[in-house]
C-alpha cells in the first residue's frame, strides 16, 4: 500500500464509512436491480461470512482501508461449528456459540444478507436478486454443501435426517433427540469418506455422545459407521479416550449407502443397522456457488487454488478459501480457513496495489473435546516451498487433560474475535 | 464529514500497528504480515483477551525470541507452540518479535475474585525479588513482566515449572523452579489472580 497517499486513504475510507452510515445497502432484494451499488474505487467482494470469508473481509479492511469491502452472507448470525459438539452433549448452549457481524460493520465492511446467485468472471460481477455487484477482486469462501444423492433415501428426507454438520438449528435438534432417546436405545453416527469438513469432528462427536450416554443412559449404545478404514485424525488419542466409553461400537470401513426412516434403519454395503436416533453426516463438496462458477475441478467437488494467493487455477481474479479448497496438505478446519482468509486478504490487497503478494503459509490448531472437561489437540505448521504449501511439522498433545481444555477455550475466544471483531 | 470517520479509520490502521500512517501501510511492516497467523490464539497485535492464551504484545524482543527458539528446539515443551515456533523461525523470528515488542500491551480483561487477589498479593513477596514489586520484570536480566498477563496462562506456567515440564534442566530457571516446588498448587491460582490484576 506504499503508493497509497494519506489523502487518498482518508478520502476513500471516509467515503466508505460515510456510505455505510447512510445505510447505502439495505440488503433488500427488492432494491437489488441493475448495478445497485456502483463502484467508486477499488472493491473486494467476499462471498460467504464463515471462518474464512468473515476473516478475509476484516483483514482486507485492516490492511488497506482504501479498499471497499462488501460481504455477502445470508445468515444474520455467525454460529461456530467448533465447540458445537458440546451443544450436542448438553454441555454448552448454541447461544454461547452464536455471534453477530457488528464487529465487521464497525471496521467498514458492508454486509448484504442475501445469497449470491451467480458469478460472472468475464464482467467481474456477482449476481444478487435481480441486480449485480461489480468487483475488482472476488474472495469466495463457500464452505461445503451436502451430496444427498450419495445415500439412497436421503435426498427426500434431508429435512428430518440430521447431519448437524453446520452449526445451528440441527445442532439443537440433535441434542434434543439425544436427550429424548430411551435408555437402552441405539444412537447411530455415520461418517463419510474423507475429504469432508473437520476431519476429527465426527470422532469428537463420538466421544461426547458416548460421554453423555455413559452419564445419563448407561444401557444405551453408540454405533459409529465410519466409511474410512480407521479414525482419520488424532487416532491414538481418540482410541485412548474411548477406553472410558465401552458403550461405543466403532465399525470402520462401514459406508452407509442407504437409509429408511420408516424402518429406522441404515444400510451399509454389508449390513443393516437399526437406530433410535440417527446422525448421518453426508458426503460433501464445495458450496453451490463454487460449482455454478466453475471453480471446482473435474470431480465437481473441490476447488484447486494457487498456494500463495488462493487465486483459483480456473478463474483469474477469483480467490477461493476455506473448506472448499483442495490440493493443499491442510485439513478442512476453521483455523485453516481463518489463516487462509488473512493470507488471501494480504494477497488481494497487494495485487490491487500493484505489489508482490507475501509468501505466507497457514497454520492449524485443532482442539477436540473427549469429555465435558478434557480435550486433546493437533497442531500443524506449514511453509511455502517452491510456491507450494508444505508441512513443517505436526504435533499432538501427549494426552487428554483439563489444561488442554482450558487452552481450547482460550483458542476459541481468541479466534472468534480474530474472525469477527 | 465529521471527524469520527477519520478517527475510526485511524484506529483501523492502529490495530495492525503501522508505525507511521503517513505512507507505509501494514503490508509494508514485515513483522505485521508475518505474524497474522499468531493472532488466531494471541489476539490481534498480540493482545490476547482470553484467560489461557498469553499476551505477547509489548514483550521484550530478546525474551520473546528466546522463548520461540526454546519452543522450536523442544526445550519449552508445547505441542501447540513447537510447530508454530518453527514456522516463525522459517518466516524470520527477528521481524516477528520486533513487531510484537513494539505493540502496546493491553492488560488482560479477565478479572479474578478479590479474595484470590489478596491471597496472591501476600504470597507474591517471594516472587518480587526477581519479577519486581509490581511484577514488571527486568528485561535486561531476561525476566518477563507478569503484570496484567492472562491468569490461566500464568497458573499453567507455574504448574509446568513445578512439574519440570517447562525448560527441563535449564539452569537459568533453576531458582524459580526450586521456589515453585515449595508452593502448593492451589496457591498458583491466587498468584495468577494477583499478577494478572496488576497494571
Amino acid at each position: 500500500m506504499g503508493a497509497l497517499s494519506r489523502r487518498r486513504f482518508l478520502t476513500v475510507s471516509g467515503l466508505g464509512l460515510g456510505a455505510l452510515a447512510g445505510g447505502g445497502l439495505a440488503g433488500c432484494a427488492a432494491s437489488m436491480k441493475g448495478d445497485f451499488a456502483p463502484k467508486s474505487g477499488p472493491r473486494v467482494v467476499v462471498i460467504g461470512g464463515g471462518w474464512g470469508g468473515a476473516t478475509a473481509a476484516k483483514y482486507v479492511r485492516l490492511l488497506d482501508p482504501g479498499v471497499e469491502v462488501i460481504l455477502i452472507e445470508p445468515g444474520r448470525r455467525f454460529v461456530s461449528c467448533p465447540f458445537s459438539n458440546l451443544v450436542v452433549a448438553g454441555v454448552r448452549t448454541i447461544d454461547s456459540l452464536t455471534m453477530g457481524y457488528d464487529g465487521l460493520r464497525q471496521r467498514g465492511v458492508r454486509i448484504i444478507h442475501e445469497t449470491a446467485s451467480a458469478i460472472e468472471p468475464d464482467t467481474k460481477r456477482v449476481r444478487l436478486g435481480e441486480g449485480y455487484l461489480q468487483y475488482d477482486r472476488l474472495l469466495v469462501s463457500p464452505g461445503v454443501d451436502f451430496q444427498w444423492e450419495q445415500v439412497e433415501g436421503l435426498a427426500q428426507n434431508q429435512e428430518t435426517i440430521l447431519h448437524a454438520w453446520k452449526a445451528g438449528p440441527q445442532t439443537v435438534q440433535l441434542a434434543q433427540q439425544l436427550a429424548a432417546m430411551p435408555d437402552g436405545g441405539v444412537f447411530v453416527l455415520s461418517i463419510p469418506l474423507a475429504a469432508y469438513r473437520c476431519p476429527p469432528g465426527p470422532y469428537e462427536r463420538t466421544s461426547l455422545v458416548a460421554w453423555y450416554l455413559k452419564a445419563n443412559k448407561p444401557r444405551a449404545k453408540l454405533i459409529v459407521l465410519d466409511a474410512n478404514p480407521n479414525i482419520i485424525s488424532k487416532t491414538a488419542l481418540f482410541r485412548a479416550a474411548w477406553q472410558a466409553y465401552p458403550n461405543i461400537d466403532y465399525r470402520p470401513a462401514s459406508r452407509v449407502i442407504g437409509v429408511d426412516p420408516g424402518a429406522r434403519e441404515v444400510r451399509t454395503e454389508f449390513d443393516r443397522v437399526r437406530y433410535d436416533v440417527l446422525n448421518l453426516i453426508p458426503p460433501q463438496r464445495a458450496g453451490a456457488i463454487a460449482v455454478q462458477a466453475d471453480l471446482v475441478g473435474g470431480d465437481k467437488r473441490w476447488c484447486e487454488v494457487n498456494h500463495v494467493t488462493y487465486e483459483s487455477v480456473k478463474q483469474p481474479g477469483i480467490h477461493v478459501i476455506g473448506d472448499a479448497t483442495i490440493g493443499l496438505p491442510v485439513p478442512k478446519s476453521g483455523n485453516v480457513a481463518n489463516a487462509m482468509g488473512k493470507i488471501a486478504a494480504a494477497s488481494v490487497v497487494s495485487l490491487i496495489n500493484g505489489k508482490q503478494p507475501p509468501t505466507l503459509a497457514p497454520g492449524n490448531t485443532c482442539y477436540s473435546w473427549v469429555s465435558d472437561r478434557e480435550a486433546i489437540a493437533v497442531v500443524n505448521a506449514y511453509k511455502i516451498d517452491n510456491g507450494k504449501v508444505v508441512q513443517i511439522e505436526q504435533k499432538l498433545t501427549p494426552a487428554q487433560s483439563p489444561l488442554v481444555a482450558q487452552r481450547a477455550v482460550g483458542w476459541a475466544q481468541s479466534i472468534w474475535a480474530d474472525v469477527l471483531s | 464529514m465529521s471527524a469520527a470517520p477519520l478517527v475510526a479509520a485511524g484506529l483501523l490502521l492502529g490495530v495492525l500497528g503501522a508505525t507511521t500512517a503517513e505512507a507505509a501501510g501494514p503490508l509494508d511492516e514485515r513483522g505485521a504480515v508475518k505474524s497474522v497467523t499468531c493472532a488466531a490464539c494471541h489476539g490481534v497485535g498480540g493482545n490476547s483477551r482470553s484467560a489461557a492464551m498469553p499476551i505477547i504484545a509489548g514483550l521484550d524482543a530478546g525474551y520473546l525470541k528466546k522463548q520461540i527458539e526454546a519452543y522450536a528446539a523442544g526445550k519449552r515443551l508445547s505441542a501447540e507452540m513447537e510447530p508454530y515456533a518453527k514456522q516463525v523461525l522459517d518466516l524470520g523470528v527477528d521481524d516477528v518479535v520486533a513487531y510484537f515488542a513494539a505493540r502496546r500491551r493491553e492488560p488482560t480483561p479477565v478479572t479474578s475474585p478479590a479474595d484470590a487477589i489478596a491471597r496472591g498479593s501476600s504470597a507474591a513477596a517471594q516472587c518480587a525479588s526477581c519479577h519486581g514489586p509490581r511484577g514488571q520484570g527486568d528485561a535486561a536480566q531476561g525476566i518477563p513482566s507478569l503484570a496484567g498477563q492472562a491468569p490461566g496462562y500464568l497458573r499453567e506456567q507455574m504448574l509446568l515449572f513445578k512439574a519440570e515440564r517447562r525448560s527441563p534442566g535449564d539452569p537459568a530457571v533453576g531458582a524459580v523452579k526450586a521456589m515453585l516446588k515449595a508452593i502448593p498448587d492451589d496457591t498458583f491460582a491466587d498468584l495468577a489472580a494477583y499478577y494478572s490484576s496488576l497494571r
